[in-house]
């Protein structure tokens, strides 16, 4: 099968992963030794993936440092409407990432600079509130990223369907949660008050969703280990790097949010 | 520099290092020859079906906060 045909058959596939058409391309990037996979590639890469996601880290940090420091010179009123237009137009990329995976190359990094803008504006209200709260939410964070590609790489966490499925739910439950509570703010009724709470259910129940993101992060990690084993083209590279950064800016925000929750008791 | 900035900075170098470093190497044979790894090409569920335990998940939730 041609690139061109595998492109446009895996474009065309409303499958949020790979068709198997594409994956059987080859594995060239595989060495023999079972180590590193060579960068020269023409498919996804494990080395390629990971370079992308720190290509995407630095560009989160450096967006967000703008912001950051731009609250910390001109205050809230300053810096928010660059953030919500940070937030809106991250999700408008993110979107587009998502239903045209080739585009990856393009819009993962806008995706990255505009979530950026949002993150350091967060970031420095709630570190305006509880110092040292962002260093303590950022070590967590990349700290909990190690641990778990650790525990994948060695086989003790084991992704099964079956897991996939449990993950998928309560991420959706979780959206739904967060969907009902902001269309309850909207008309005024306050929204679903433990999710803000810091009493022992809210802190739970934020502990619930770190739970939940950073599993989310060992089927990003399976989704990457198998485009590269199967050799997925090298856009999905980007791709599998954006899963990745999704991931982790919604497990920063929840760690800020559980501990701003302690750290208020 | 006080000793908070110091501690979860260097967790946050520290871990940044290991997952630049890990990432590049396949994972272990332990997960990677299984017969119950997830078929990525595939989608072995339906959307129905995870609405569906979304919304047992919330019911469940809002459940348990009224016996609170």
């Amino acid at each position: 099968m041609s690139n061109h045909k595998a492109l446009n058959m895996f474009g065309r596939s409303g499958n949020p992963a790979l068709k198997a058409d594409t994956f059987s391309q080859s594995a060239r990037g595989t060495s023999s030794s079972g180590g590193i996979q060579s960068m020269d590639s023409a498919t996804m890469t494990l080395q390629g993936t990971v370079n992308k996601t720190g290509i995407l880290l630095a560009l989160v940090v450096l967006s967000a440092t703008y912001t950051w420091n731009l609250f910390f010179e001109g205050g809230a009123g300053a810096v928010m409407p660059i953030a919500i237009g940070g937030a809106i137009v991250g999700f408008i990329f993110a979107l587009i990432t998502i239903f045209k995976k080739q585009w990856a190359g393009t819009t993962a990094p806008i995706y990255a600079l505009a979530e950026g803008l949002f993150l350091g504006a967060i970031s420095g209200i709630f570190e305006a509130q509880y110092p040292g709260i962002v260093i303590q939410a950022v070590g967590l964070t990349l700290g909990t990223l190690a641990s778990l590609l650790f525990l994948y790489k060695t086989g003790i966490v084991k992704p099964t369907e079956n897991f996939r499925l449990m993950i998928t739910s309560a991420t959706m439950g979780i959206a739904l949660l967060y969907l009902v509570s902001m269309a309850m703010n909207m008309f005024g009724s306050g929204g679903i008050g433990f999710i803000h709470s810091n009493g022992l259910f809210g802190i739970g129940f934020s502990l619930f969703v770190v739970a939940i993101a950073a599993l989310n992060l060992v089927l990003d990690f399976d989704f990457i280990e198998q485009g590269s084993e199967m050799g997925a083209p090298k856009y999905m590279e980007w791709f599998g790097a954006f899963s990745l950064m999704v991931t982790l800016i919604w497990l920063y925000l929840e760690m800020l949010r559980l501990l701003a929750k302690l750290r208020s008791r | 520099m006080d000793a908070n900035t110091l501690i979860f900075g260097s967790m946050a170098v520290i871990s940044l290092a290991i997952f630049l470093y890990l990432g590049r190497f396949k994972a272990s044979s332990k997960q990677t020859d299984r017969d119950d790894r997830i078929d990525w090409t595939k989608r072995s569920f339906s959307l129905w079906k995870i609405f569906l335990y979304s919304l047992v998940l919330v019911g469940g939730i809002v459940l348990v906060l009224q016996f609170i």
